[in-house]
């Protein structure tokens, strides 16, 4: 997700940034665990930058906005996101250093508005 | 913040028509076979006209691309579920994830869903103690 040009992306890729398409901050593209991210610590918002049916760059570059948590059977969490622009969806693991409220959030709130009464669980 | 009662009113625009041919040599069936459970599924369903998961297991097929019955991905691989995401009017939506080629698609939930399936997906972040619930603790 790096907007620098391709020969500086080789050599100086340890040190390489983005800035964030909605809060522009600007963050580091590898993460303190070494881990290659694409969206935002802070607001956990990405850009479409890949595309995830074809592989390769995408042309669409619209903002990702997270709507939910995947829990893998490893236990790993993972990030969906969806194009406010197209519509696509795609996954991403969490990094250690991402805003744990934002996730929290995200996780909370399908109970926080359930489409059925929740009582009945209660008694199982 | 949590909007109860009717849920469809705010909506623009009603459901488009899903018109496929789900028997077998293009007979119009009104119902199919679950691949996870083997369950026969009618094709309608409580408050959606877009039922593409089994209300049981709540796995899927993949045959659509992006428009609801429009057969244009020719993948055909099982669907799980990956996860549960809430629009903005607090309607849920299944996050399915096709196992053979990985894309990811998005359907709402159906009213004769398996309620219990549905809350252990949505209870599954919250079932680990990792990191995020000792940063809430910390508040």
């Amino acid at each position: 997700m790096s907007h620098d040009n391709p020969q500086h992306r080789s050599a100086m890729s340890s040190i390489d940034t983005f800035t964030c398409v909605r809060c522009g901050l600007t963050v580091a593209t590898f993460a303190p665990d070494g881990g290659r991210r694409d969206h935002c610590p802070s607001c956990l918002h990405s850009r479409h930058l890949v595309d995830h049916v074809e592989g390769g760059p995408s042309d669409c570059e619209g903002r990702m906005t997270p709507v939910s948590i995947a829990v893998l059977r490893t236990g790993d969490w993972m990030v969906i996101h969806r194009c406010v622009r197209c519509d696509e969806l795609t996954s991403s693991p969490v990094r250690g250093d991402d805003n744990q409220l934002i996730l929290m959030r995200m996780a909370v709130r399908p109970l926080a508005q359930p489409p059925f009464p929740l009582e009945a669980f209660g008694d199982l | 913040m949590t909007r109860r009662g009717p849920r469809r009113t705010g909506r623009g625009r009603p459901q488009r028509p899903k018109d496929v041919l789900h028997g077998p040599a293009g007979a119009r069936g009104d119902a199919f076979r679950c691949v996870g459970c083997r369950l026969d599924v009618p094709l309608a369903a409580p408050g959606t006209a877009h039922r593409n998961h089994c209300p049981s297991c709540l796995v899927s097929l993949h045959v659509d691309r992006r428009i609801p019955g429009d057969r244009a991905a020719g993948c055909g691989g099982r669907m799980t579920v990956l996860s549960l995401s809430v629009r903005q009017d607090g309607e849920w939506t299944l996050i399915h994830h096709c196992l053979t080629c990985g894309e990811l698609s998005a359907n709402r939930i159906a009213g004769d869903d398996n309620a219990l399936a549905l809350i252990r997906l949505a209870l599954r972040p919250l079932a680990d103690a990792r990191l995020p619930v000792r940063a809430m603790l910390t508040l």
